[in-house]
């Protein structure tokens, strides 16, 4: 997928900050995979998906002079932008709506136990599914659905240094997995 | 402080995904910036979250692109509409100090818009109807036109005739029913060139299937002088005759005949 870097990062980034469009257009053939697929674990949603995409692009367009490459890469930035953005959808009003409309449909076919509600997990979500339950859950609430460790703590009734604790440890088993 | 034990708690992995506590993240930049260790286990995992990305990585539909190109061209335009030069400070003190004033230049534009919709709407029906009057107008003219040709055609007939009348080059023989009728045809013969025109005053209009003919009397014989053209009204020019002592009209059927049907017979007229 990584196919050649044409342009430095921190040359694309300066490209990008002078709103050159062939930079952009790069950008957008390098990155919108990568990206699509960060969107669709969190918003199973094709259509839902497509729209964030071209929304997440246009937020990188509208707010490339607040990346500051001293704090990270351009890809960490972005795909917190994706992931930010998709979990504002997710959390959206008609989001939710439409989403209890679909679990009560499904839940009609559950036969107890958990509910499994996206049956078609991807790339990283996928992957968080192989961890042990009490880590999944934490990865998931506060990766995938945005909730801050205080809310988890709150939420789970869990005191607060665990949640931090074992979120940690969570993504240091998720690092070991996805290291390529 | 053991600082290994720090980066392989689980902290950078949390930092790098925007999942710490604003404490943790305060907490972990200001270590980067201490501990090159801390700054490298940052790197290292944002490259391999990046990579793993990558290999992750589903291609958005292709029709997708053009959309979001075409968005961002947008908004380049939007961009040099309000600053042609300057770079965003510019614009943000711009936006502040004009917050009311753009409000009030869109509640005027909105209104603005509203009362020319109004207007054009309004001057739209009155073109509607113009545009009817008009067209009734152009329908009026050509009829009148065509009045107006027939009349030119008839005025320039009957001219015509008159001159015809008045030129004394010209036999004028006057043909009557021989049963006594009021069938009256004139016959104009041009003494000079020979050339027959043939006035109707008064005949029967002709059953279908019917056509007047015109026969000049040679000799003690009829010959065929042409036939009546029904759409001419006043004098037709017929054939061209040299010689003749009578002019008479019979009824034939249409296109003519070789010999006259004297039973016929309407009108005769000597030279």
């Amino acid at each position: 997928m990584n196919t050649g870097n044409l342009y430095h990062e921190s040359e694309l980034v300066s490209l990008l900050k002078q709103r050159h469009e062939h930079a952009f257009n790069y950008l957008y053939d390098h990155y919108s995979g990568s990206l699509y697929s960060v969107i669709v674990s969190i918003v199973p949603d094709r259509e839902l998906a497509n729209d964030l995409l071209q929304e997440v692009f246009v937020k990188i367009w509208r707010q490339i002079e607040s990346y500051d490459n001293e704090k990270g890469r351009l890809f960490t930035w972005m795909l917190n932008v994706a992931r930010n953005a998709s979990i504002d959808a997710v959390r959206s009003k008609s989001y939710q709506q439409g989403q209890q409309n679909r679990e009560l449909t499904e839940n009609v076919y559950e036969e107890g136990g958990s509910v499994q509600m996206n049956t078609d997990r991807i790339g990283l979500r996928k992957i968080v599914h192989k961890l042990k339950e009490e880590y999944r859950v934490l990865v998931e609430l506060s990766y995938f659905e945005g909730y801050t460790q205080d809310e988890i703590s709150k939420m789970l009734k869990i005191p607060l240094g665990t949640v931090k604790t074992r979120l940690r440890s969570a993504l240091l088993q998720l690092k070991q997995v996805i290291k390529p | 402080m053991d600082i290994q034990a720090y980066i392989q708690s689980g902290i950078i992995e949390s930092y790098v995904l925007g999942l710490t506590s604003s404490d943790e993240t305060a907490e972990v930049e200001r270590r980067r910036k201490e501990y090159i260790e801390v700054e490298n286990a940052i790197i290292e995992f944002s490259q391999s979250l990046e990579e793993s990305a990558f290999e992750h990585a589903i291609a958005p539909p292709p029709e997708l692109k053009s959309k979001v190109l075409s968005a961002i061209k947008d908004l380049q335009k939007e961009r040099t509409l309000v600053t042609p030069t300057e770079p965003n400070e510019r614009a943000q003190v711009v936006q502040l100090q004009g917050g009311s004033n753009w409000r009030l230049i869109a509640a005027a534009s909105v209104i603005l818009f509203v009362v020319s919709a109004g207007l054009n709407f309004y001057l739209y029906n009155k073109y509607s109807n113009k545009e009817e009057d008009y067209q009734a107008l152009l329908l009026q003219r050509e009829i009148l036109q065509a009045k107006n040709d027939v009349y030119q055609t008839q005025l320039k007939e009957w001219q015509s005739a008159a001159a015809m009348i008045a030129d004394t080059g010209m036999a004028m023989i006057k043909m009557v029913s021989p049963k006594g009728k009021d069938d009256v045809a004139t016959v104009f013969w041009d003494r000079r060139n020979k050339d027959v025109f043939v006035m109707v005053n008064r005949l029967p209009e002709p059953k279908v299937g019917r056509q007047y003919q015109l026969w000049a009397m040679v000799d003690g014989k009829p010959v065929d002088a042409g036939v009546l053209d029904p759409s001419c009204t006043s004098v037709c020019k017929m054939k061209n005759i040299p010689k003749a002592e009578a002019f008479a009209i019979t009824l034939e059927k249409e296109g003519g005949n070789k010999i006259p049907n004297l039973k016929a017979l309407f009108v005769l007229g000597n030279t």
